[in-house]
């Protein structure tokens, strides 16, 4: 049984091979073309070579939907080294650098820097950004914890009361609404109501769902339902609508179809 | 084994056709264009209404919290909005919570800027990035100036034109999210809430529907969900865009997908009644 599966996978990978093959020649001759056409001057700018690198990427993320392959464990790892790199030099460029290191290494004499430390407060956040490192020593770890406890603390006490009343208190009153206004928004209220309340009953295990609470529990069932087809079908079109992205940027500007 | 095996190629197979048919639905509409028309989505509208009604020369705040993973979906309706404010004499301040997005933001108000001669500081302002999220809002709604001293450019924020008669959130009458991640609940329950502007939203489909409540509650004036909502700004803006574009391609998707799932239920129901 074993050896003719090896032999079918073993001339399906050969079969495969020479496809990969294939198409990195087809990517690469179709460049050419496009870029350089016979009858114009072979020209290449640094935006050109980015284009050509964003596409061959694209192609090869895509390749995935057919097979997991080295090609595109390459471009994955790319793009998370890329993405964390830039982030980490943005980071360091638009905040470190001058919030705190350009004013202690450039400042004029050191009153600026006691000022910039002291009379600022600059040193507390400076420090307590420093003592989060720590966690990189098992040794020196729990000094982080003071950082860590503030955080937490001051997170909690704006966090939670904003986040009662935003989320919280300001939901409950369009949940029950009078049946005001037109016939299309009382009926909108209505929805809300019996939606909000059924859903809830659903989530309430303390009394069986039988009789009428099995009503109301299973009409809270079909709102459910209807939510998640809803976001099912954002979902999809979320998707779609990145492809349609890379479609477009393949179309345009790789291959330099005007759309 | 053998039927297991076909069974699971005979799928992956399916699969594969599935994705070629996606392909084919994506790729030919932008070949043989057709015209689409619909009608502007209501919750769309109301943000173009507010962006309208708010007198020449208004101050609207931008953060665009996403990166270039995101930009398929949420470029389009951000440079529609943009060109809104610029066509109306707004002045933007722009500004983001993602590092990863500063590139973006910079390419995005330079475009479209430069194509109605606004200048930087004069007539807009692109304050870049700040870490902080909430803590920075908390900030900005307390001194605008005192978050960001300095713009993208590193020009002094104070005295700046464009910032004339801004101290705080307090002053700005509409600030627009368009997010990628949960920066709007942050901006909700941090930002409107807290200062009191009229706040809208734009984000990718996938976060669409967890925001409509807060427009129900009148937290969010109006909302822009995916590449629809851009479309339909750009309807709205009479400029047609690459949100319009894609949407030629969306709705033919569209339609295969509700025909690829009728079809899977058809052959569910058949193949069941057959057993």
């Amino acid at each position: 049984m074993s050896t003719p599966d090896v032999e079918i996978s073993s001339t399906r990978r050969t079969v495969e091979t020479i496809v990969l093959v294939a198409l990195v020649v087809a990517f690469v001759a179709t460049t050419l073309l496009v870029k350089w056409p016979a009858d114009a001057p072979a020209k290449l700018s640094l935006d050109g070579l980015g284009i050509i690198l964003a596409a061959g990427l694209t192609l090869i993320m895509y390749s995935f939907l057919y097979r997991d392959n080295p090609l595109f464990k390459v471009a994955e790892n790319l793009y998370v080294g890329v993405a964390l790199g830039y982030g980490a030099m943005l980071t360091w460029y638009l905040s470190l650098k001058p919030e705190i290191v350009d004013p202690l290494v450039t400042a004029p004499h050191n009153g600026a820097r006691v000022d910039f430390l002291f009379g600022q407060m600059r040193i507390i956040p400076i420090i307590l950004g420093v003592l989060l490192l720590t966690r990189l020593s098992r040794r020196h770890a729990w000094l982080s914890r003071y950082s860590y406890t503030l955080m937490v603390g001051w997170g909690a006490g704006i966090g939670i009361p904003i986040v009662a009343h935003s989320y919280i208190l300001q939901q409950l009153e369009p949940s029950v609404r009078p049946l005001a206004g037109g016939f299309w928004e009382a009926l909108g209220a209505l929805v809300v109501l019996v939606g909000t309340v059924s859903v809830l009953f659903y989530f309430f295990f303390s009394v069986e769902h039988k009789g009428a609470g099995g009503v109301v529990s299973r009409v809270g069932v079909w709102f459910l339902m209807i939510s998640f087809g809803a976001s099912f079908g954002y979902t999809v079109m979320g998707r779609v609508s990145l492809f349609i992205g890379r479609a477009q940027f393949l179309l345009e500007k790789w291959l330099g179809i005007s759309l | 084994m053998g039927a297991p095996q076909a069974s699971i190629r005979r799928l992956a197979l399916t699969r594969q056709v599935i994705y070629v048919l996606v392909a084919a639905a994506v790729i030919v509409p932008f070949l043989v264009h057709f015209p689409l028309e619909g009608k502007p989505s209501r919750v769309t509208k109301a943000l173009f209404d507010k962006v309208q009604a708010l007198p020449d020369g208004s101050v609207v705040l931008f953060s665009f919290d996403y990166d270039p993973s995101a930009m398929a979906e949420l470029y389009p309706m951000s440079l529609a909005l943009l060109r809104h404010c610029f066509r109306k004499g707004h002045r933007p301040i722009v500004m983001t919570h993602w590092a990863n997005g500063v590139g973006l933001c910079k390419e995005l108000v330079e475009r479209a800027s430069s194509a109605v001669g606004k200048k930087a500081g004069d007539h807009y302002v692109l304050l870049g990035f700040k870490p902080g999220y909430s803590n920075l809002i908390l900030n900005m709604g307390e001194s605008l100036q005192g978050a960001f001293d300095k713009d993208y450019y590193g020009n002094p924020t104070q005295g700046m034109p464009a910032l004339e008669g801004v101290h705080s959130l307090k002053d700005i009458p509409l600030v627009v999210d368009i997010a990628a991640g949960a920066t709007v609940e942050m901006w909700i329950a941090y930002g409107r809430d807290r200062f009191g502007f009229e706040l809208g939203a734009g984000c990718t489909a996938v976060i669409a529907p967890d925001l409509y409540p807060f427009l129900q509650s009148g937290q969010l004036v109006g909302l822009l969900g995916g590449l629809r909502g851009a479309a339909d700004y750009e309807v709205l803006l009479e400029r047609p865009g690459s949100g319009l574009a894609g949407m030629q391609a969306q709705s033919v998707t569209h339609v295969l997908i509700i025909g690829l799932i009728i079809a899977a239920n058809v052959a569910f129901l058949w193949r069941r009644r057959k057993t």
